[in-house]
């Protein structure tokens, strides 16, 4: 296996050649925001906009899912510029969320609350319009609840029950801002070809995907908490 | 399974006999089935998921994600209020209100007694006659709110018509 | 290719073309009378069906032999419908705005009689004695048409028109040239990508031509989804051959077999037309297996889109030829290596592959001795808005914007005053007065904070408000996002709200700064083309009008009298005519009535602020207004 060796940060590092810049980082400990990112999946989604770095040599800053490291690469994840956007699309990402920490099943391991405090950001950012969806919560499954409004995207549920496990129950629906993860038909999640397998719910980096038991809410209560 | 939906089944196969199995059929399909039917029912997209081998997820995304294609069974009439530039400008949106306030429905909605759907189209580039609405698929030059009124008389005027010629 | 096959190439189109020019012999010098009435899209809004069956009516009841021909669209579509009528002894006349009636006294009268009604002229299309000819007008001399020159004097579902008017004599000549030839050609014309961006045409060619992986694919890209925007369906409706020649010229040009055509749903006439223009091409073999007997291979299949704007991103589009929603991938790499299924994909825009037989047909030096240092040739714009000359115009690159707008043009309607010009739809910028003498090419546009776009050109009065503008295009791109990366997503929906607010009065001044702010991190963060651009109508009115920003938010008060919630319709007691109820009648919402004094008021509770009384009261007392801010309505006694 050829390999490059560029600088993250100031520190010396060696990648695969054609690895890209995100998991040439994280795998040297280093970390970068994303929610977004699949290290087997084909193609970088590059939806989430949290993983931006700036490379010595390029005049605006890159999504580190999609740039390929090569030799002599010189990336700073904390420039000032990658920072700015970062910052931003979080912002407007928690700004369409319902932030609830105190309330939600997924504190403590959701990656909302470390990029947030990665960016310096505040998650009851003052800076945008709340805009929230209103979505109802769907508690139909034996095994976890799907509260799409706590929903950010990522998409890693959806690839992991199509791609991985070949199974095709989650999928996109809607465009632009209705854009949503739901079921065929966006039937409850019992009613749909789900295997209950929960692997939807390991990946989801938010509380939108949460197990049932691991936090004891019975169905019907507690809406968008 | 009630009697109409295994009508909408033979439809949909009757149709896809003349399709190869390629997924790039997908958009392609669903406009026929659309053509035929008015709009893609559940068992047709479950017979052309079958069809292409794929999860029904994925035809649902497809059909949720383009303006084209609705869920729902359409009207007798359609009017499409074109929102393109020159028409926003000239008062496509007062336009758009308008048919509004007289058919009581919003846009991508259907009046109760199924003879009018209202929604909007992006633009069908006969900026020159803005304010544009397409009615049954034939676009209409300088449609005002009185031109509204007008159109629905002539519809309200023709059902009569025909009423009467029926009985 | 062998010398043989060239040989039997040249002698079978000649075949061809000898029949085809016969055919159009017939039409136009057989001593009959012909009339030809455009019927694209715009002449049919505005009424051609009905003159085509007026006329035909007439023609029978007169038993007079006299083809009546439907043609596309001639660019003036401010005059819709036309009608060209050709009668030996007089030059060809066009004429402007008929309907039944004039149709029908066209025929009695011109065709029957020899009265050419010339009350109902437009212009004629040759220099003559009788009338004024087309030429003649101001806007010729700023006019060169190279694409447009066909459409609106051909039958576009007659393949025999296109070849007698020098229609796959192109293709020919470039079946016997190497492809590297003609890509060099193509290269050496400096003709830039149609769609917008202005990619060097040449360099994509070689680009795609170069990469390895097999079949490869040409896609034209006809989803054009930019509001405001009508050329590439006018030349669809109009002249498809040109287009299908091209793409054939492209397709050996890089060595592919296969080509779509991705033309947009809501474009229903194209469609058609693009389908029968198919099936002659394939019937006649310029099209299909062994085109013309040579060993070049190469058929065309039509897609239609399915309404997603978003699909006029090239990535996008791929992905719903493939049966995918129309959501963008991220690029490099790029379609031209790495594009329909995986492989090489050259992707073109419906102008762009039209200019593609002129150039092969009169050479690069021809094509780039038109235009300025870095755009070639020609530009093709759709008026619309407020000017006076709506419909198409084609001008050399290095144009003004002044030139196009008030000479081509003829400048505003109603007298009113020339506000700014939108140009490249959402994804272009509102220019004012200030840039007119801008010449129009790539560059220059996207300097000043528009673009060049696929060539929209909507122009703006004193009545059109810049915030409302803006907030138009955002609620279109937000409406149209494919909703997976954030910046578009929740950006463009953030900005939206805020310009919702002040549309509505209730900005705060602060919103300002947080709107450009927020614009330029989506224009650098997205994704994809769309969310890039998003942000340009907002950043070019805030560049150029930010004085209406601020009277929305400080005074609550819309200048141009536009947005609903900051105006109020008035009636000026003094003006309303005591006899004269034709506000009243006109009111949709039955919010005017009159007073003891037979004076008419508008019950600003139930007003919709429709408009309906403004154009209602006759001129002679002019008495209904608007009011901004909504406050200044005098309270009623």
């Amino acid at each position: 296996m050829k390999t490059v060796s560029l600088t993250i940060d100031g520190k010396k590092i060696r990648a695969r050649e054609g690895e890209k810049v995100l998991w040439a980082a994280l795998d040297n400990g280093i970390y970068i925001p994303n929610l977004c990112a699949l290290h087997d999946a084909l193609e970088p989604f590059a939806a989430c906009r949290l993983c931006f770095v700036e490379v010595e040599g390029k005049k605006q800053p890159v999504t580190a899912c999609t740039e390929a490291v090569e030799q002599g690469m010189v990336v700073n994840t904390r420039g000032p510029g990658a920072l700015r956007l970062a910052r931003t699309a979080f912002e407007l990402l928690v700004a369409s969320l319902p932030v609830d920490c105190a309330h939600c099943p997924s504190s403590g391991s959701c990656e909302l609350q470390k990029i947030a405090a990665h960016l310096s950001i505040k998650l009851k950012t003052k800076r945008f319009r709340k805009l929230l969806r209103e979505l109802p919560i769907d508690y139909s499954s034996p095994l976890f609840i799907y509260d799409p409004n706590k929903c950010v995207l990522c998409g890693r549920c959806v690839w992991i029950c199509r791609e991985r496990l070949g199974i095709g129950t989650l999928g996109f629906a809607h465009r632009g801002f209705d854009r949503l993860v739901t079921t065929f038909g966006s039937e409850p999640i019992s009613e749909s070809k789900c295997l209950d397998c929960g692997e939807c719910v390991v990946a989801c980096p938010t509380g939108a995907l949460a197990f049932k038991d691991r936090q004891g809410i019975k169905s019907g209560l507690g809406k968008g908490g | 399974m009630t009697k109409e939906q295994a009508e909408v089944k033979q439809q949909t196969k009757r149709i896809l006999n003349r399709f190869g199995r390629k997924r790039g059929n997908l958009v392609p399909i669903l406009q026929k089935v659309q053509g035929k039917l008015g709009y893609l029912p559940r068992e047709a997209m479950l017979e052309i998921a079958e069809f292409l081998g794929i999860p029904a997820i994925d035809v649902y995304s497809v059909v949720t994600f383009y303006n084209q294609f609705r869920l729902n069974p359409p009207g007798k009439h359609s009017i499409r209020v074109c929102l393109g530039t020159a028409c926003h400008m000239k008062g496509g949106y007062i336009t758009l209100d308008a048919w509004k306030r007289r058919l009581c429905i919003d846009r991508g909605q259907t009046t109760p007694d199924r003879e009018f759907d209202l929604d909007i189209v992006a633009c069908v580039g006969c900026c020159v006659m803005a304010p544009v609405s397409v009615v049954d698929d034939k676009p209409q030059g300088k449609v005002e709110p009185t031109k509204v009124d007008g159109i629905l008389l002539s519809f309200k005027l023709k059902k009569e018509k025909q009423g009467k010629e029926s009985q | 290719m062998k010398t043989t096959g060239l040989q039997s190439v040249v002698s079978t189109f000649r075949e061809i073309k000898s029949r085809a020019e016969s055919q159009w012999q017939e039409l136009c010098n057989s001593g009959k009378p012909v009339v030809m009435v455009g019927a694209a899209t715009c002449g049919r809004a505005a009424g051609a069906l009905g003159v085509i069956r007026a006329i035909k009516d007439e023609v029978k009841k007169h038993k007079l032999d006299c083809p009546v021909v439907e043609v596309g669209c001639m660019g003036h579509c401010y005059a819709e419908p036309i009608v060209i009528i050709s009668k030996p002894g007089y030059p060809p006349i066009c004429y402007g705005h008929v309907n039944k009636v004039i149709a029908e006294r066209l025929i009695r009268e011109f065709i029957l009689g020899d009265d050419p009604c010339l009350e109902f002229v437009l212009g004629a299309l040759e220099a003559n004695e009788l009338v004024p000819s087309l030429s003649d007008f101001p806007r010729a001399r700023f006019e060169k048409k190279i694409i447009l020159k066909n459409c609106g004097h051909i039958d576009p579902e007659q393949i025999e028109h296109y070849l007698a008017n020098g229609g796959y004599t192109a293709l020919v000549k470039a079946l016997q040239m190497p492809p590297e030839v003609i890509i060099n050609e193509v290269g050496r014309s400096g003709l830039r990508g149609r769609g917008g961006a202005g990619f060097p045409t040449g360099q994509k060619w070689e680009i795609c031509r170069n990469a390895p992986g097999r079949p490869k694919y040409v896609i034209c890209n006809g989803d054009e989804g930019d509001p405001g925007a009508f050329m590439d369906r006018a030349i669809l409706e109009s002249d498809p051959h040109s287009v299908i020649e091209g793409m054939i010229i492209a397709g050996y040009a890089i060595g592919a077999r296969y080509g779509y055509i991705y033309v947009r749903a809501e474009y229903p006439l194209a469609v058609h037309r693009v389908r029968i223009a198919l099936r002659q091409a394939r019937k006649l073999n310029l099209l299909g297996k062994n085109i013309l007997g040579s060993d070049f291979s190469f058929d065309i299949r039509l897609f239609q889109g399915s309404g997603a704007f978003v699909c006029g991103e090239e990535t996008a589009l791929i992905a719903s030829l493939e049966g995918e929603p129309g959501i963008p991938h991220h690029r490099p790499p790029y379609p031209a290596t790495d594009g329909l299924y995986g492989k090489p994909t050259l992707i073109n825009n419906v102008k762009t592959l039209a200019y593609i037989r002129h150039i092969i047909d009169n050479g690069a030096e021809w094509f780039a001795s038109t235009g300025t240092e870095e755009s070639k040739g020609t530009a093709v714009f759709a008026l619309a808005g407020k000017i006076v000359n709506t419909g198409l115009v084609e001008v050399p690159m290095g144009t003004t914007l002044r030139q196009v707008i008030f000479d081509v043009g003829s400048g505003m309607q109603n007298g009113k005053r020339f506000k700014a010009v939108q140009i490249g739809g959402p994804s272009g910028g509102c220019l004012p007065e200030s840039a007119l003498d801008l010449p129009i090419d790539f560059d220059s546009l996207t300097d000043a904070g528009a673009m060049m776009g696929s060539g929209g050109m909507i122009v703006l009065d004193e009545d059109d408000c810049m915030v409302e503008i803006a907030r138009y295009f955002l609620e279109f791109t937000q409406r149209e996002s494919c909703g997976q990366c954030t910046f578009c997503r929740l950006g463009t929906k953030q900005m939206l709200e805020v310009l919702d607010e002040i549309t509505k009065g209730q900005g705060r001044i602060e919103d300002i700064d947080m709107l450009s702010r927020l614009a330029e991190d989506i224009k650098a963060g997205s994704l994809c083309g769309l969310g890039k651009t998003a942000p340009n109508p907002v950043l070019s009115t805030l560049r150029h009008f930010r004085d209406e920003y601020e009277a929305h938010i400080k005074e609550g008060r819309c200048p141009a009298l536009m947005c609903r919630d900051l105006i109020a319709y008035y009636i000026i007691p003094e003006k309303c005519e005591r006899s004269c109820d034709a506000c009243v009648g006109s009111c949709t919402t039955e919010a005017i009535s009159a007073n003891k004094k037979r004076i008419k008021v508008i019950d600003q509770e139930k007003c919709v602020k429709c408009g309906t009384c403004l154009s209602a009261c006759p001129p002679q007392y002019n008495a209904v207004v608007r009011l901004s801010p909504p406050s200044e309505v005098p309270a009623s006694k």
